[in-house]
């Protein structure tokens, strides 16, 4: 079979639709497996339940697989790219394998929408890279809309046993039609805020509706640093001013920050500026520090919405 | 009153003298001009070491982040030692996550810092 661009050098990104958590392990066991025989170094970031699983189909294998807790690791998916790509470079020049489950039934619908945005710039940010990446969804729990728009994610498929190519595969550039979609409505409880040029007032506005929402010290000051980094963009790189909208429920915090900069870079804010860096540091910050980022940009302007969870289990250290 | 006030002084030592930075307030993208002109001109006195103290800022952003780095660099380049002393949580946070803290030591007080 000739390969298609999307699948030629050693880029392999496959999307594995499971339906059994036998079918799961053995699997997952045996694509890592196959990468400790051959002395390449592997990493499986999962949500908590499945690694136990994983752990014990390897055998003494596991002790070779770095792990991670995909529901801490990739709880905002845009810090799983930076994350992935300090493994490739710690491995540079070796043939690595990655299983990443980013996408589980309980995410809310925002948190589905940006796991599979993830999946899509996977193949943007790793085009050419010497990394297979395996991606597990269980097809007996998630919904239809995001099991298709995961064959327009992978250019590669594994359902029951089987391999093929995706013949929904959009290219390293394309986004399923939910990434892309216009954000739902803000709620009309929003509070509003038009600033110029005073971001140490959109900070004090941002702590007291934080600390009034529930959100513990530490996160609070998470999301005051996001927005102002957010905020400075607007002074930084447009002439007019920005909106700024606030609201919460018991669940979660939210600041919109709107303003008419163009953000044209699909990965921006995923990729870790090297310490010495002078820039680049912003949005980068942003995903590090928020639960969940939604941003769209066009022509007229761009809108980025942070999320934070108002019980969180831990906060980021 | 203003967002950001700097102040310098040239400290006496034991060992021998230090530049004492320090920033008290909110430094961000509407004050790092004013900023970098400070440090720059301390930094412009090659002095051996220079020491900014952090424990009156509340908050610091990227671009403030920046004009430390910068004024690092240089300092580097001159043969000098600059280092950040007692910043409060959210400033130590951003440093750590920035990894800035990798490259610039960072101490919990300017007399730790001074015994370097």
């Amino acid at each position: 079979m000739a390969e298609s661009p999307a699948t030629s050098g050693p880029f392999r990104h496959v999307g594995f639709f499971y339906r059994t958590a036998k079918e799961y392990a053995t699997t997952v066991a045996a694509f890592l497996g196959d990468g400790v025989a051959a002395g390449e170094p592997a990493f499986a970031a999962l949500p908590a339940g499945q690694l136990s699983l994983v752990a014990d189909a390897l055998g003494a294998d596991a002790g070779r697989v770095e792990f991670a807790d995909m529901t801490e690791m990739g709880r905002n998916p845009g810090r799983i790219i930076p994350r992935l790509q300090a493994f490739v470079d710690l491995h540079a020049g070796q043939h690595v394998r990655y299983v990443g489950e980013p996408i589980w039934a309980s995410r809310s619908s925002a948190e589905l929408r940006e796991a599979t945005r993830h999946e899509a710039l996977i193949n943007l940010a790793f085009a050419g890279a010497d990394a297979e990446i395996l991606c597990p969804y269980d097809t007996t729990r998630l919904g239809q809309a995001v099991i298709a728009e995961a064959r327009q994610t992978h250019p590669l498929l594994l359902s029951g046993g089987d391999g093929a190519t995706s013949l929904e595969y959009s290219g390293p550039f394309g986004l399923p039609s939910s990434c892309s979609a216009p954000l739902p409505a803000r709620p009309d409880t929003a509070m509003i805020h038009t600033y110029r040029s005073d971001l140490s007032q959109v900070r004090a506005l941002v702590l007291k509706s934080a600390r009034e929402a529930g959100l513990p010290d530490e996160r609070a000051g998470d999301l005051v640093l996001a927005v102002s980094e957010v905020a400075a963009n607007t002074l930084r790189h447009t002439p007019s001013s920005g909106t700024l909208a606030i609201w919460h429920n018991p669940h979660e915090i939210v600041c919109e920050v709107h303003d008419r900069g163009v953000i044209t870079d699909p990965l921006a804010g995923r990729r870790r500026p090297a310490p010495d860096a002078l820039g680049g540091h912003g949005l980068w910050l942003v995903h590090q520090v928020c639960d969940l980022v939604e941003l769209r940009s066009d022509n007229t302007g761009t809108t980025i919405r942070m999320h934070m969870a108002i019980r969180s289990p831990r906060p980021l250290s | 009153m203003d967002l950001l006030t700097t102040s310098v002084a040239t400290v006496e030592s034991d060992s021998e003298p230090y530049t004492l930075v320090e920033l008290t307030g909110e430094a961000d993208v509407t004050n790092s001009d004013a900023l970098r002109e400070v440090l720059d001109a301390e930094v412009a006195k090659q002095p051996r070491t220079m020491i900014i103290d952090l424990s009156g800022l509340r908050f610091m952003d990227s671009s403030a982040l920046h004009v430390v780095l910068r004024a690092n660099r240089v300092m580097d380049r001159q043969g000098g030692v600059l280092a950040l002393a007692s910043p409060r949580e959210p400033v130590a946070k951003m440093l750590r996550l920035t990894a800035a803290d990798q490259l610039i030591p960072v101490y919990p007080s300017v007399r730790e810092a001074t015994a370097g």
